[in-house]
């Protein structure tokens, strides 16, 4: 199974160049059965690596396109009148697919936000009070603009807890640049060979299950969330949900570097992914005041 | 309700110990009953499994009102034990379906502790005994689970420690504490037990109801005499015209007309008796005994003083059957006949008396009849009714067992105007080789005949030539009743004793509740001195109380100490020790980390800084990683692999 892991990680670095770093946080988050937020600039990037991501892991794939005038019916899936038998038929939305890339979730109004709250927290949808099943595995791989940029809507803090993680693919390491201008292209990820299927992911999913986390390990995560509880410095505190997120996420992230036990290390390793859009942090500002978080809280021994 | 979290796990215990107590009382009271009892304890397996809610008070109180009623009606009011037993298990299950709150279960808890124990006035056997404990030890579970937040595994492992430390303590107390005489007796539970009456009449029994039953044990002190051994237990001495009876003249409650006589001993031995509900007791010959719940009388029979709950152990000493004059009222009273019935036999032994020389001679006749005319020995004889049932034995049927016989030729005997009477006990005892003891039992039942000849009480048993094999041994052994025997037998290991692993089984299941009865229920005060005489010798006997005191004394100290002793809790999880000599000697070598690295980090940081450590370094990190992030147990190679990696560290240069 690791040489799987290690080869979907060098697949997805063949695509988009330098960010081995955030290609792993973002399987991370899949393996955790988790959401995940991904904010940056247009043109980073952020598209290609959800593509990617389906492909590698054999997912089917749905992007929606946010933006202002999209309603939740548009996402959802309406009832349409079937005028030769007089009945209504369910025509199924974008959502009905394992992997659904919610382009640029901010730019849509609130109430299409929320459109997703449902799907995101309960895997099935509501219309017309019927309830549908969304397929197994389901995840939502959502990009959003920074604030900063006209034509947003804020993601509410209920939403943002709902994404397992958030990361930040920024801008590519000279090196890579470099090899961008010098015409050297990365791989389409249209050509990118499937390495798994669903029923592999959901095994490499019980496996992550059973790493150990130890209790000098949870004692480090409890340390760690009650500092953020304690601190007035943050707008927001993290939740027993983020500290689960944050076990989880650490679990597999020490399945990703071949163990089958947590470190604090991997703790450190996601917790920034993991808490610092739960803390109503920023990108530009949040890496440091995360990291402070981690400098000030000792690990427990 | 809320405030009681195990609320589940207590009704399923209790439910639990009370289904085990009904199914052992299902022996000693009315099946319906009992019946009853268990309904409504699988009601409340049923509640509580369903988390449906408890009958309300106003159900419950007319429930309990019926089955008070039931009870009045299915055990009526002459046993006061059983009623009182059946009482409070009424009680108890009642309550039980009612509680809700700490102080219900409570209740309920000390209620069970009696429950249980009410069980050892009816059984006091290995099998009770185990079973009754491990019913006691999950009533302590259950009572720490009133106040605990435990798992009834937990909470039953923890009481069975408890026990387990107190068990010392409570056999010290049984051996050394003195043994106090019961302040009171309980009057005796009616255990149903076949086996001897006071009253004889075997031609109304079409089928002997054999069990397997233990009656007695004995073990002799010396040699024992050759067999076969009579168990006298009852003499009966007036005949009505059917049945053999046991006049008020030889009932013990009037004292014997009979002086006891001076006895030139043969035998002594040591008989252990089983509970029963009658008073008789057993011995060889003419018995004596001079235990204090035992009486004996002229007859050379013994008698229990009061009825006993457990088993009876005494001493029996042994002399010859009465060999002296029988006085003219005497013979009259052992020759009585009820004329006007069996005129066949009456002239048979007319005939026969005529025949004979002497008496002695009377005594061969009649033996070699019942050996030549065609008599067989069986266990499922035919029914005779009517008047004359001796004379349908005689002369048409022929087919019977020990009490046909013994009471034919008791008839016969007094017909010809020689004394004679019934005897009834046991005849023959299962020798088990491994303790040198006789086991007896309810199938070893019999009736013989003894006979007043030359100035002497001789035996006459008829049974004895007809199936002279029944002398020998113990009737399981008989080869050739043995299957007849066995299909009469209630179902037990007995019956299966053809196979010869369940009869060792049972060979050592029954050494072993000897030893039981022998030592543990039979321990009394005579025991007990002797053991603490043979332990400090008599003269020093009078440590003893000393010794108790003290011992008690130092175990109560020692106890209180250990409970307040200081002790160092904070243990420190494994390999923290270690690493914190390693920061100690980072100290001392002058490397400085921040502080909030986490230990792998750390010890990367000492690498970077002393190269010459780092493998050690790093393989103390892997080490760590291992035990406190892997879970993996601190086994004592890693100790000595973490204490070793200490050295070379602390060695590099």
């Amino acid at each position: 199974m690791q040489s799987t892991v290690t080869a979907i990680i060098d697949d997805l670095s063949s695509v988009i160049f330098g960010k081995k770093q955030q290609i792993k946080l973002a399987l991370t988050c899949l393996f955790s059965e988790g959401h995940l937020l991904i904010e940056d600039l247009p043109g980073m990037g952020k598209t290609t690596l959800s593509h990617a991501l389906a492909a590698v892991l054999g997912l089917s794939y749905q992007r929606i396109q946010f933006t202002s005038d999209l309603l939740p019916a548009d996402i959802l899936g309406t009832n349409v009148f079937n005028a030769s038998e007089h009945t209504f038929t369910f025509h199924k939305g974008p959502i009905f697919s394992q992997v659904v890339l919610a382009d640029e979730i901010n730019r849509a109004g609130p109430k299409t936000q929320s459109a997703l709250l449902e799907a995101m927290e309960e895997q099935q949808v509501t219309v017309d009070g019927k309830k549908y099943a969304l397929p197994t595995p389901f995840f939502v791989i959502a990009t959003q603009n920074p604030l900063y940029q006209s034509g947003t809507y804020p993601l509410p803090e209920s939403q943002l807890d709902r994404f397992l993680m958030r990361i930040s693919l920024g801008f590519p390491p000279k090196e890579a640049e470099k090899q961008l201008i010098l015409n050297i292209k990365p791989r389409d990820y249209t050509q990118l060979p499937q390495r798994i299927n669903s029923q592999q992911l959901t095994d490499i999913q019980n496996l992550i299950s059973k790493v150990i986390i130890s209790s000098p390990v949870i004692d480090y995560i409890i340390e760690l969330v009650t500092h953020t509880r304690q601190s007035a410095a943050f707008a927001g505190s993290l939740s027993p949900r983020a500290s689960m997120a944050l076990a989880k996420a650490a679990k597999s992230w020490a399945f990703i570097e071949s163990r089958d036990f947590v470190t604090p290390e991997d703790v450190q390793a996601v917790f920034a992914s993991v808490c610092q859009h739960r803390l109503g942090l920023h990108n530009e500002s949040g890496e440091s005041q995360v990291n402070e978080i981690l400098k000030t809280v000792a690990v427990p021994i | 309700m809320a405030d009681m979290l195990n609320i589940r796990a207590i009704n399923l215990a209790m439910s639990f110990i009370y289904a085990c107590l009904f199914a052992f009382y299902l022996a000693h009271m009315p099946v319906f009953f009992v019946g009853v009892l268990a309904l409504l304890c699988v009601w409340n397996f049923y509640l509580t499994l369903t988390n449906k809610a408890k009958p309300n008070g106003w159900l419950a109180n007319i429930l309990a009102g019926f089955a008070l009623i039931l009870m009045i009606y299915t055990l009526g009011m002459g046993d006061t034990v059983i009623l009182f037993v059946a009482m409070l298990l009424l009680s108890s299950i009642f309550k039980l379906l009612q509680a809700k709150t700490k102080k219900h279960y409570h209740v309920i808890v000390t209620l069970t502790f009696f429950s249980i124990s009410s069980a050892y006035l009816f059984n006091q056997s290995i099998l009770t005994t185990l079973s009754m404990s491990a019913l006691f030890l999950l009533n302590f579970a259950v009572l720490s689970l009133i106040e605990s937040k435990h798992s009834l595994k937990l909470a039953s492992k923890q009481s069975a420690k408890l026990l387990f430390i107190a068990l010392p303590l409570a056999v010290f107390l049984l051996l050394f504490l003195p043994k106090m005489p019961a302040f009171w007796q309980l009057p005796g539970p009616k255990l149903a037990k076949t086996g001897l009456s006071e009253q004889v009449d075997p031609f109304d029994i079409a089928k002997l109801s054999n069990s397997d039953e233990l009656v007695f044990r004995v073990r002799f002190d010396s040699p024992p005499p050759v067999s076969p051994y009579y168990w006298r237990a009852l003499v009966h001495d007036t005949f009505d015209g059917n049945a053999w009876k046991t006049s008020d003249l030889l009932k013990f409650n009037n004292k014997t007309t009979e002086p006891i006589k001076q006895l030139s001993v043969t035998n002594s031995y040591t008989i252990i008796a089983e509970p029963a509900n009658q008073k008789w007791l057993y011995g060889l010959n003419y018995a004596t005994s001079n235990n204090k719940y035992v009486d004996s009388n002229a007859l050379g029979l013994l008698r229990k003083k009061q009825y006993q709950a457990k088993s009876l152990q005494y001493q029996v000493s042994n002399s010859p059957l009465s060999t002296e004059q029988l006085s003219d009222w005497q013979i009259n009273y052992y020759t009585r006949l009820n004329n006007k019935t069996n005129s066949q036999a009456q002239q048979l032994a007319n005939t026969l008396k005529e025949r004979s020389r002497s008496d002695k001679d009377f005594y061969d006749t009649l033996l070699n009849y019942f050996a030549t005319k065609g008599f067989s020995y069986t266990l499922t004889p035919d029914l005779m009714t009517g008047n004359n049932t001796i004379d349908q034995f005689l002369f048409e049927k022929q087919r019977g067992f020990c009490g046909h016989y013994a009471s034919a030729a008791a008839y016969m005997f007094r017909a010809a105007g020689i004394p004679a009477r019934l005897v009834s006990g046991y005849l023959g005892a299962e020798k088990n080789q491994a303790n040198n003891y006789l086991s007896v039992r309810q199938y070893d039942a019999h009736a013989w005949v003894e006979v007043y000849i030359n100035d002497q009480w001789q035996i006459f048993d008829a049974t004895a030539v007809v199936a002279p094999e029944r002398l020998n041994g113990s009737l399981s052994q008989n080869e050739e009743l043995n299957d007849e025997f066995k299909s009469n037998l209630d179902f037990g290991l007995v019956s299966l004793s053809n196979f010869a692993a369940i009869n060792w089984l049972r060979l050592k299941l029954e050494t072993l509740d000897y030893q039981w009865t022998s030592w543990v229920l039979g321990f009394d005060e005579e025991k007990q001195s002797n053991f603490l005489k043979s332990l400090f010798g008599s003269k020093n006997i009078w440590l003893v109380p000393l010794g108790v005191v003290l011992f008690l004394i130092t175990s109560f100290s020692a106890y209180f100490i250990y409970l307040n002793w200081p002790r160092n809790n904070t243990k420190q999880p494994p390999l923290v020790n270690e690493l914190e000599s390693l920061n100690k000697w980072a100290k001392k070598m002058n490397i400085a980390a921040p502080v909030h690295y986490s230990p792998n980090q750390l010890l990367a940081h000492y690498a970077q800084q002393k190269p010459q450590a780092a493998q050690h370094l790093n393989e103390f990190s892997q080490l760590f990683n291992q035990v406190r992030y892997a879970k993996k147990p601190f086994t004592k190679d890693r100790k000595t692999q973490a204490k070793d990696l200490i050295k070379l560290i602390k060695s590099s240069k």
